[in-house]
Formats: C-alpha cells, structure tokens, sequence
C-alpha cells in the first residue's frame, strides 16, 4: 500500500525532527508541569492530591472528676469515656479526622514529648491529670499542652485548630454552667447536668470534628470530588493537548508546501502513483501524527500529573474529535498559503491567536464566565477544549456526542475545502 | 517493435507572456542517448517537465514508448525514471532509507526492492555511506543518491535534467560514465545540459535549443557542418574591438566577427591562412592583437552561429 508507505515516511520524519518532537511533547509537557509546580502540587494518593497525614501522639493522664454524666451521654456507650481526656482523644480519633491525622497513645508526657523531638511525631498533646477536675470546678481552668515540631505548619495547624473548637465547645459549657449556677444559687449536679445538655445541644456542631475541618481545610470539604489542584491542572494541560494538537496538524499539513519546495512532491508525481494516493498519504500522516501525539499527551497527563480525563468512551470521543478537527484545520490552513515562507504568520498568528481565543476558558480555571465561553466558540479550538472540559466533568454522553458533532462539522469544512484546493493545485 | 523512444509533437508552453516553450519538436531513438543542449532558460526543464507530465503542454503531445503524456499519464510514468534538475530527496533519511522509500513508490516490494536498493547503492558507489541521513552529504554524493532514485525500477526511458551542475570534476566523470553505462544496458537516456562537451561526447544526437525552439538538430558530425568545417579564432586586442571589427569583416577567408566582452570571434575557413591577414589589418589599424586562440569546429560555434551569442554567458 503505498498510501501506507507515504504515511509512514512522513511519520518517520516528524518524530526525527527534534523541533516537531519539542512542540508535539515537551512543551506542553513543561508548561502543565510549570503550572503543577506553581500550585505547589505533588501526586498524592489515588485523588491525586491530599493533605498531608501528621503523627499525632497523646498522653493521656486524666485522672477524671465529678460531673460529667450527661456530657458522657453524647457519646456512644462503646466510646468508653471516662473522663474529658477522653473525650478528647476520642475526637481527635474520629473517622473523617483519619486521613490526616494518626493518633497513637502513649503513657507519659515525656514519652509524647520526645515523640516530637526525635520527629517520630509532628504533634504532641498532653491531657494533664487535673484536666477534668479543674473542668469540674467552677473555678478551675481546664488547660491542655500542644507540643509540637516547629518546622511543620499545617498538621499542628489542624489539630490546634480542632482543640481550639472543642476547648471553646467545654468551656462554652462550663461558662453556661456558672451562669446558672450563680443565678439560680444551685449546685445540684442534676441541674448542672441540664444545664450542660441544653447548651451543647444548642452548640451542636461544634462537637462535629468534621465541620470544624471545613473551616481549616478547604481541600478536604466533602462535597468536592475534584482536588483544587486537578481543577487547574487538568484544564491547563487539556489546553495544551489542544493547542498544540492544532500545531501539529498546521506542522505536519505543511509538509505538502515543503515537499513542493523541496521538489520531492513533484519527483513523487513523476512515479507512477496516482494523486490520490499521494495526498491521501500526506493526510494520513497529518492524522495519525496528530493521534499519536494527542494519545501521548492524555497517557502521560494521567501518569505524571495524575489527571482524570473522563470516561473512556467520552475520552475517545473527545479525543477523536480532537485529532480529525486538529488535521482538517491543519490541511485547511495550508492550503490557503502559497508558499512556507507565509509559515510565520501562520504559526506565529493564525495558530497563536486562535488558539488563544479558543483556551480562553482554560485560564478562567473554573470559574464560569459564559462571555469567554461564548467567544471561544468563534474557533475550532473553543470547540475542542470544550469537549475536553465536557468529559473531564463527565457530561452526559447526548451533550458531548453534540459538540462532536460541531467539531465534525468543522473538520468537514476545513477538510473539504482544503483537499479541494490542493487537488486543483496539484492537477 | 518500436522505432521511437519518444516523439515530441509540437509541444508549447507559455508562463503568461513568456513562452517557455514554443513548439518543440523531436525525436529520440531507443537505446540512444539525446542531448538538449542550450543555455539557461532555452526551456530545457520545461520541455522535460511536460514529458513527464508534472506540467500539462498548451498545445502538443509526445509519445514515450507509445505512452501519450496526455492520455496516458500513468503509462508513461511507469516507463520512466527522472532524475530532476534540482535534488529532490528526503535529507532527514538515510540513502538506504530514500532509495526503498522511492521504490516503493515504483511499486518494487519485498526482497525484490531489497536487493535492488543494494544494487543501486553499489551502481552509485554510497554502499558504505547507506546509513548515513543524505543531509549529511556532499553536494556530489547527494547528486548521485538522486540519480540512483531514478535507476531503481530499471526504467527504460531515463530524463537526466543537467546532472552535473554544481560539482566537482571526479563526481562529474563518474556521473557522465554512469550515463554511458545505462546507454549500454539499453536503456535509451533524454540528457539536458548547457556545457557543450557534455553533449559532444556522450550524445547520439543532440537538439540545440534557444529561447523555445529547437534550432537546430543532428548528430554532432551533422551540427558542426553548419557551421562549415570552419575553424574558429578567439582573439583580445589592445584597443576598443570596433576598430578592427569592420576591417577584418573584410577580409578574404573570414565568414564571421563577432565581439562580445572585449573578446573577438572570427569564424574562417582556414585560420592558417586567415591568421597573418589580421595581424597584417590590425597592424594597419594601430591595434595589437594581445591572445590568439584556434578552436577546430565544435557545438559552441554553432550554436555561436545560429544565435550571435556565446551558449555560456
Ligand atoms: N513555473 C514557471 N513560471 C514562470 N516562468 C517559468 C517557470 N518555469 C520556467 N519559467 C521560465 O521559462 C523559461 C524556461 O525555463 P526552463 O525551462 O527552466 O529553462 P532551462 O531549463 O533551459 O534553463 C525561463 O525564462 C524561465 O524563467
Ligand atoms: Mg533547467
């Protein structure tokens, strides 16, 4: 098949130039990777990115005190609390807390202490013996030590920061208690223990760990499914992947001006090969240089920086649009030019500012603006990148199947009238 | 059998108000080698172009092998090999990796095209260079690796559009000696150049073309006797070539004396008796003759003849 071996010549020569192999993968590469790098990311677990798990050790020496029956009885029975230590290593071990922070006990505070010192432990928290006692009396001041390793930030941030909503929580309690007691002048341990339900219920979601979480730690609210940082980085490498995807097929189309030049184009059409197969050759390779590229690009944009494309059946339809809509554009811009010395307009301009048009979007990172939206859809590569977006954020199969459908639409004209105008060029 | 390679019939070609070609004319014998020969821009390439249908003639047709370039494009192009004026090769492959691609594109596979490119490599002598990117070559390997493409299906018309511009005396020997050997294998060779030795030695026949047409045409015996079996003087002189112009115009033995850069042409039967003749006028005239050289008949003086100017300029 000689339409092959034309396409297969053409692919030879691109991935030998190491300009062509620079603009195909490493640029976009550098880019996402400056982009990644610049929002202070690193692959994390299997979400991509997650905050960083502290040590936490606590020595637990409270010994308990009276008065805390109906504080108790917030807490599931098999909880075991005995005391208001206690009660605060059982806060600090709740579940949702788990991903961040692993909570070991230990018996003294010397112990803990030099945890922190030989950094087996970013976080010590020492619950003295009086802690309960000094709850108990109106006029005790209930205190806790935070010992921690001075060179880490965010982890002893967040459990000051959970302390911090449980200690106001106590105390809170302890100050409504007072109130009482001094009002009505009875110390009645059943009233006080009223008095104390009443108020945490009234307070309830401070004794929620998790909703103090969503205060200290943005990344890890519940309702995001997509990581901050994948919400940047993904739009920032898909827009690469489509600028670049455009560049190889305006490149890669312009082999045919090349080749005329080179006088390789016309030698081929002294052989006995038809025309059809000599531009069907050179249009292969135009797509399947832009497959490769494009396949290259997601493969290691999942890899590297861990992004999530989409489904696989949404991917390949994106993907596919891509590629036709990237090499139609290509043929298209090339047929208009009558020779490569126009190639610095082309690239410099044609594809630069469209391009730029079209990502647009890309650079709102997330926010919607329906102007940029709308105006990036004057061009192909609006039109590409919106796909992308679409399958990133899982459209439903009907609307991405409608922007492959402009696309194509697209891809059609641009190919038509492309092939059409190298046809007559080289009859 | 045929008789003719290739029949050109009137063939034209204009680039708007420039007439490229303007009804060519000729006819090449199989096994021959045949040299267009004229200076640049004569309509050399354009001539070959239309022969192997890159360009469509305005008017005309040609036959190769029974092939018309109008009708049957594919059938000529299946019969010939070009070797184009300009080198037309991929610089970013090897020579081995050209030569196969090329002939795949003559439609050779397989071990058949394998051994054939080890062939051509050992005809053009690059067998220990194959590997090397063509880029990386002289402008003499390069011209070679360029006529090997053409030599790969064993063609059996061959165009040579001036394949030794531009390179050092040994590659030129080796390529007009490849050119010779192709003749012998019978391949029937349509060779173009501006050098009038070329086209001397190696050509059955020769047509002379200027501006468009075919002025001429012939063996080279045949050539040479339009012009007489005159011999030709090439002189300089110590003064302004108008003074002596007129008086040895005048002088009994010489046909022609043309000037051109301060360079006298005289065209005479015999210069043994014409020489002393001009040195006798000049001397009348107050002129020194400062270089004297006798050239026995050859292309350059008819084509001198036919057009008033020298084929090199
Ligand atoms: N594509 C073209 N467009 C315009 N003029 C051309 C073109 N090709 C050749 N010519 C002109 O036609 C004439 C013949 O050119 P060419 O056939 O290349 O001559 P040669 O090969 O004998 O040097 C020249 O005057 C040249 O400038
Ligand atoms: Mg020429």
């Amino acid at each position: 098949m000689k339409i092959l071996d034309i396409a297969f010549k053409d692919i030879t020569r691109s991935f030998r130039s190491v300009f062509a192999v620079l603009f195909m993968f490493v640029i976009p590469l550098l880019i996402t990777g400056m982009f990644y790098v610049m929002f202070g990311g690193m692959k994390g677990s299997d979400t991509g990115f997650s905050l960083p798990q502290t040590n936490i050790v606590i020595a637990n020496l409270d010994k308990g005190g009276a008065g805390f029956d109906t504080v108790m009885s917030q807490f599931p029975a098999d909880a075991n609390i005995q005391s208001l230590g206690d009660m605060v290593v059982y806060v600090l071990q709740q579940d949702n807390l788990a991903d961040l922070m692993k909570v070991t006990l230990l018996d003294s505070a010397e112990a803990a202490r030099s945890a922190v010192d030989t950094q087996e432990a970013g976080v010590a928290v020492i619950i003295p013996a009086d802690f309960s006692a000094n709850y108990s009396n109106l006029n005790g001041q209930a205190v806790l030590e935070v010992y921690q390793d001075p060179t880490l930030t965010l982890g002893p941030a967040i459990v000051r920061s959970v302390l911090n909503q449980f200690m106001d929580g106590i105390s809170g309690t302890k100050i409504a208690v007072n109130e009482a007691v001094t009002q009505t002048g009875s110390s009645d341990p059943a009233f006080i223990g009223q008095v104390v339900e009443s108020f945490l219920t009234a307070t309830a979601r401070t004794r929620d760990p998790a909703a103090l979480l969503k205060v200290s730690s943005p990344a890890a609210t519940e309702t995001e499914e997509i990581p901050f940082l994948l919400r940047v980085i993904g739009p920032v490498m898909g827009g690469m992947m489509v600028f670049y995807a455009f560049y190889t097929g305006t490149a890669s189309a312009e082999t045919l001006l090349q080749e005329d030049e080179m006088g390789t184009l016309p030698r081929l059409f002294t052989t006995p090969t038809t025309q059809a197969t000599i531009l069907g050759g050179k249009l292969l390779a135009v797509l399947l240089t832009v497959t490769i590229q494009v396949a290259v690009l997601l493969t290691l944009g999942a890899l590297i920086f861990g992004i999530h494309w989409g489904s696989l059946s949404s991917v390949l339809l994106f993907a596919a649009g891509t590629v036709v809509l990237a090499s139609a554009f290509g043929v298209f811009v090339n047929s208009l030019m009558k020779s490569t010395k126009q190639g610095g307009i082309v690239f410099g301009g044609v594809l630069t500012f469209s391009g730029m048009i079209g990502l647009m979007p890309v650079f709102m990172f997330g926010s919607p603006s329906t102007t940029f939206d709308t105006i990036s859809l004057i061009v192909p590569q609006g039109w590409a990148a919106r796909g992308l977006f679409q399958s990133m954020q899982g459209a439903t199969t009907g609307n991405l199947l409608l922007t492959l459908l402009v696309m194509l639409i697209w891809a059609t004209v641009f190919f038509g009238i492309g092939v059409w105008r190298f046809q007559k060029r080289y009859a | 059998m045929l008789q003719n390679a290739i029949e050109v019939k009137n063939l034209h070609k204009a680039f708007g108000d420039l007439k490229a070609v303007d009804g060519v004319s000729f006819e090449v014998a199989q096994g021959e080698i045949f040299s267009l020969l004229g200076p640049n821009g004569a309509g050399k390439t354009t001539t070959i172009s239309m022969l192997s249908c890159l360009l469509r003639p305005d008017e005309g047709d040609a036959l190769v092998m029974g092939h018309s370039i109008k009708d049957d494009q594919m059938g000529v192009k299946s019969v010939l090999g070009v070797v184009p004026q300009e080198i037309a090769l991929y610089n970013d492959l090897s020579a081995r990796e050209n030569l196969t691609f090329w002939g795949k594109m003559y439609g050779l596979r397989g071990p058949a095209l394998r051994s054939r490119v080890d062939e051509v490599l050992e005809i053009i002598g690059l067998t220990e260079r194959a590997k090397d990117r063509v880029g990386k070559y002289s402008g003499g390997m390069k011209r070679r690796v360029n006529i090997g493409v053409a030599l790969l299906h064993k063609p059996q018309v061959i165009y040579m559009d001036e394949p030794t511009v531009g390179i050092d005396p040994q590659s030129r020997r080796n390529i007009l000696d490849s050119v010779v050997a192709l003749k012998n294998q019978g391949m029937t060779v349509l060779y173009t150049t501006h050098y009038m030795e070329e086209a001397q030695e190696l050509s059955d026949h020769i047509a002379i073309m200027d501006i468009g047409k075919v002025i001429a045409y012939g063996t080279n015996a045949e050539l040479v006797k339009i012009v007489g079996q005159m011999d030709r003087i090439t002189l300089t002189i110590n003064a302004e070539s108008g003074r002596v112009l007129e008086a040895w115009k005048k002088v009994q033995g010489v046909k022609q004396v043309t000037a051109q850069d301060g360079t006298l042409t005289v065209l005479a039967d015999d210069s043994n008796q014409v020489l002393p003749r001009l040195f006798e006028t000049s001397a009348l005239n107050g002129v020194r003759i400062t270089t004297v050289a006798i050239q026995e008949p050859n292309l350059e003086a008819v084509f001198l003849h036919l057009t008033g100017k020298a084929l090199r300029d």
